[in-house]
């Protein structure tokens, strides 16, 4: 090696680094409460009309009503029961139906293509079909929600099914596992993963379709409770109906979340 | 428990795998099944086990399985087949659970396979906390479990580091010399054939034909890596198979 | 709504409220800038937006608009048609229309209390010797023994929405009849399509309709009409309502537009609440509404629905402020409109006769 003068040594310039988010824990928080600032502080200084947009505290005060009056209750148990009993029939067919088109070619090659024609129907477009078939009581909104659940689990089924590993179904045939053993120990568990994503989404659009399915013949729940908001245009309870739907969102992904944690736990 | 296996053809669509492929697999020794990639190895190994029909010909059992057999043909696979949501005990289990035994005689022989696989401080691990040597001890436990008469292996130890390699052969070595298992061994690799087959089969490319059979005396637990005579049948066996594969690359690459 | 939501933004916008962070807020201000109905720079007539219903109750204001009542007031009137009375409410709160014409809900009253809406002038009225809104059972439930309104109680009655004048109607006969409320299971259906749909097939026991549609269900047999509104309140059911930036800013305009407006009125009840009396005169203006309702059925099948249609109206648009006065107190006895209000606040008595007035 020549000599090299200590002035020509310089360190490597550093070109790596960025493209790699890392967790800011505190961020989500204070945006939204910058958020929530902002826009009391325009309502409070009379810059937005309070029909336009009320303020935070006046759909917290809307929302304290609902406490008070003890109607809370009332929306939240009727919702809850729509969402719990529509939803966990609708995952449950839907795991079956998946189940079936995933492993029988019947299935696939005769439900398949049906699914896939009733997916994108917008559930609220059949609810005059459903209120015919299932009256205007709790069954067309259960089957609202039932539909709406439906689905996504059979579709999120079916590609889970189709996902899981051959080698492990031959494997399990290898050793002389019963077919229903073979379902019940290898291909369900295995489709698991993409059943649990299914869910998360099935309940979503259970959320979602809960102010649809309250619009006919409810006298409670979150849904009914927003519409009549809308009717009567009071839009802090507008929007203190929304924000509980949102919680609701949040409550759900937070079970299935932990859910996920425990049965998935094999996954590390 | 000897196999005969029977002027075995397979035919995929219109592409013959297999041709007329006669053999005989005997009992208490390893058969070595060798040939260059796509001459339809595992395809016949699958055969054997009864996970596929033969187009034609026919895969005999000779005589009955040892007493207190669960599984005659059993296989262990080249990626392990372990099921990611059951513990090394969960997985060998799952072979059991099926199976008409009391709980205690379960326990009794999970614990027992185990330990013959060195394997019992691990029992309550997961798969993926496994190292893929460990993932294939776990893989022979289970297939232990059963008490089989002939062992399927299907190039066990190919997803295995170099290392690993040589330390599960010489357990597959002491565990022949314990168990006196049958079994028949696919593999590409020749140094893993001449280390542990009695008998090593050389198939020719597509469509697989028994191409050589070649048989080495020396028993298993004198065979070291690098013994002369067993570089020599290495050598000879790569004679045998090199125009093969060199054709059999060429057709991949075409394909 | 883009139109509206645009509107809003808008007001956002030109309020300050978002201006800074908008940062271009001093371009977009004057672009979208609400430009309702100001009088026109060149000296030509007013430009006016009336938001209407395609309904036979609206047809004063289109006669007055045919037979260039407006025109004469130097009025240039342009129609906006809605599906529903609250979205008329809506547009003119947010100032896309000048004038509505629909029944009174609890969503209007709650937009009215925020101070966007006056009510100027009364329109059609429940009156005890003019047929109004019907009380229809199901054919079930009349089997049953559903056949008056004061047997309501432990019935189910099909609305469209919590809060709309089918709401009221419920509250008043429920008052009459002396039984709560709370007895009858109101079923909101949101339209009245649906109303009718559930009323045929039995799944609701009751609704309340307007007059043609109660006939054309009797006599087809889908089911019964049991009783009249009118027997039980006098009802001042829809309206003609204005922004308060109108009465506000330009009293002489909605002064105008009132007196064209009472023309229709005129004329409409000269003939159409009495059809007997003259009937070329009856169909001539028959025809006149068909430009308007049931457009897409042909006049012979239109004519008898438009005049079926015909309800009362009240005389020189007079405003029944005391019934309006008692709505509000419902809506408030109900839990749906706060009470820090009442008809005072909503109420410009300046245009038209108001009686019935609350000390």
């Amino acid at each position: 090696m020549p000599d090299v003068r200590p002035q020509d040594r310089r360190p490597v310039p550093f070109r790596g680094g960025g493209f790699r988010p890392h967790p800011l824990p505190w961020a989500g928080p204070a945006v939204f409460l910058v958020l929530l600032a902002v826009w009391e502080g325009a309502a409070r200084a009379g810059l937005v009309s309070p029909l336009v947009l009320p303020a935070p505290s006046a759909a917290a005060a809307a929302l304290w009503s609902l406490v008070e009056s003890g109607r809370l209750w009332l929306h939240l148990s009727a919702s809850l029961q729509r969402l719990v009993i529509g939803w966990t029939l609708g995952t449950a067919a839907g795991i079956g139906l998946g189940l079936c088109i995933g492993l029988f070619s019947l299935a696939r090659a005769g439900l398949g293509p049906v699914v896939a024609a009733l997916f994108p129907i917008p559930k609220i477009a059949l609810l005059p079909l459903f209120i015919i078939w299932f009256g205007i009581g709790e069954g067309s909104k259960v089957a609202t929600l039932f539909f709406g659940a439906l689905f996504p689990t059979i579709i999120a089924t079916a590609g889970g099914v189709d996902s899981v590993d051959r080698t492990l179904i031959r494997m399990g045939q290898s050793f002389g596992l019963p077919w229903r053993d073979v379902v019940l120990k290898i291909v369900l568990p295995g489709a698991l993963p993409a059943i649990l994503s299914g869910a998360r989404i099935s309940a979503s659009i259970a959320i979602i379709l809960l102010v649809a399915a309250e619009m006919i013949g409810a006298e409670y729940g979150v849904g009914a409770y927003i519409l009549l908001a809308g009717n009567m245009m009071a839009t802090d309870q507008l929007i203190a109906g929304v924000a509980l739907l949102s919680v609701m969102g949040l409550t759900v992904a937070f079970l299935i979340g932990r859910a996920e944690r425990w049965l998935l736990r094999w996954r590390g | 428990m000897n196999l005969s296996i029977e002027g075995v053809s397979h035919v995929y669509g219109r592409t013959t795998a297999l041709d007329d492929i006669t053999l005989t697999v005997e009992s208490g020794r390893v058969l070595c099944l060798i040939g260059p990639s796509g001459c339809g190895k595992s395809t016949l190994l699958r055969l054997i086990g009864g996970l596929e029909r033969p187009s034609a010909g026919s895969v005999l059992q000779e005589g009955a399985p040892p007493p207190g057999c669960l599984n005659p043909l059993t296989y262990v696979f080249q990626d392990f087949a372990l099921l990611p949501w059951r513990t090394v005990a969960g997985n060998v289990a799952l072979a059991l659970e099926h199976h008409r035994l009391g709980r205690a005689e379960r326990a009794e022989i999970i614990a027992d396979v185990l330990a013959r696989t060195k394997l019992a401080d691990f029992r309550d691990a997961f798969p993926r906390q496994l190292s893929g040597g460990m993932k294939q001890r776990v893989a022979i436990a289970r297939a232990l479990a059963v008490r089989p008469a002939v062992m399927l292996m299907d190039e066990p130890l190919s997803a295995l580091d170099g290392q690993t390699r040589e330390l599960l052969m010489d357990d597959l070595v002491s565990l022949w010399e314990r168990e006196r298992f049958t079994a028949v061994y696919v593999t590409h690799n020749l140094a893993e054939a001449v280390r542990l087959g009695h008998t090593i089969v050389v198939l020719s490319r597509r469509p697989g034909r028994v191409h050589a059979t070649l048989t080495i005396d020396r028993p298993l637990a004198d065979r070291q890596p690098g013994d002369a005579d067993l570089e020599q049948h290495v050598a000879h066996l790569w004679d045998l198979m090199r125009a093969e594969a060199e054709a059999a690359d060429r057709e991949v690459l075409d394909a | 709504m883009p139109r509206i939501a645009r509107r809003l933004l808008a007001r956002l916008v030109v309020s300050g409220g978002l201006a800074v962070a908008l940062g271009t807020a001093g371009l977009l201000a004057p672009a979208f800038a609400p430009s309702s109905a100001s009088a026109a720079e060149d000296g030509g007539a007013d430009r006016v937006v009336v938001g209407a219903l395609r309904f036979t109750s609206s047809a004063p204001i289109f006669i007055a608009y045919e037979r260039g009542y407006f025109a004469d007031e130097g009025l240039d009137v342009a129609f906006s048609f809605f599906q529903g009375a609250q979205p008329v409410a809506v547009a003119i709160a947010s100032g896309d229309v000048d004038f509505g014409l629909t029944a009174l809900t609890g969503g209007f009253f709650n937009l009215a209390r925020n101070g966007a809406l006056k009510v100027i002038g009364g329109h059609f009225h429940e009156v005890p010797d003019h047929e109004g809104s019907a009380v229809l059972a199901s054919n079930q439930a009349y089997d049953a023994g559903l056949t008056s309104p004061e047997a309501l109680a432990g019935h189910s009655l099909a609305i469209t929405q919590v809060g709309s004048s089918f709401h009221y109607m419920a509250g008043r006969i429920a008052e009459a009849a002396g039984f709560p409320l709370s007895e009858i299971s109101l079923k909101p259906m949101q339209k009245v399509g649906a109303m009718i749909g559930a009323l045929k097939s039995g799944q609701v026991d009751s609704m309340i309709i307007v007059p043609h549609i109660a006939h054309a269900l009797d006599k087809a047999g889908a089911a019964k009409i049991i009783g009249w509104v009118n027997a039980y309140a006098p009802y001042q059911v829809t309206t003609l309502f204005t922004s308060t930036r109108n009465v506000a800013e330009r009293p002489a305009l909605v002064e105008r537009f009132v007196r064209a407006y009472q023309r229709g009125i005129a004329d409409y009840r000269a003939v159409m609440l009495d059809q007997e009396a003259d009937p070329a005169a009856t169909d001539e203006m028959t025809r006149l509404i068909h430009q308007y309702v049931y457009t897409d059925r042909p006049y012979d099948k239109a004519a008898p629905s438009i005049q079926a249609g015909a309800i009362y109206v009240n005389e020189n648009a007079r405003l029944d402020v005391g019934d309006v006065a008692a709505q509000v107190r419902w809506f408030q006895d109900q839990g749906l409109l706060a009470t820090d209000f009442d008809h005072t606040d909503i109420v410009d008595t300046r245009f038209v006769e108001a009686y019935n007035v609350p000390d």
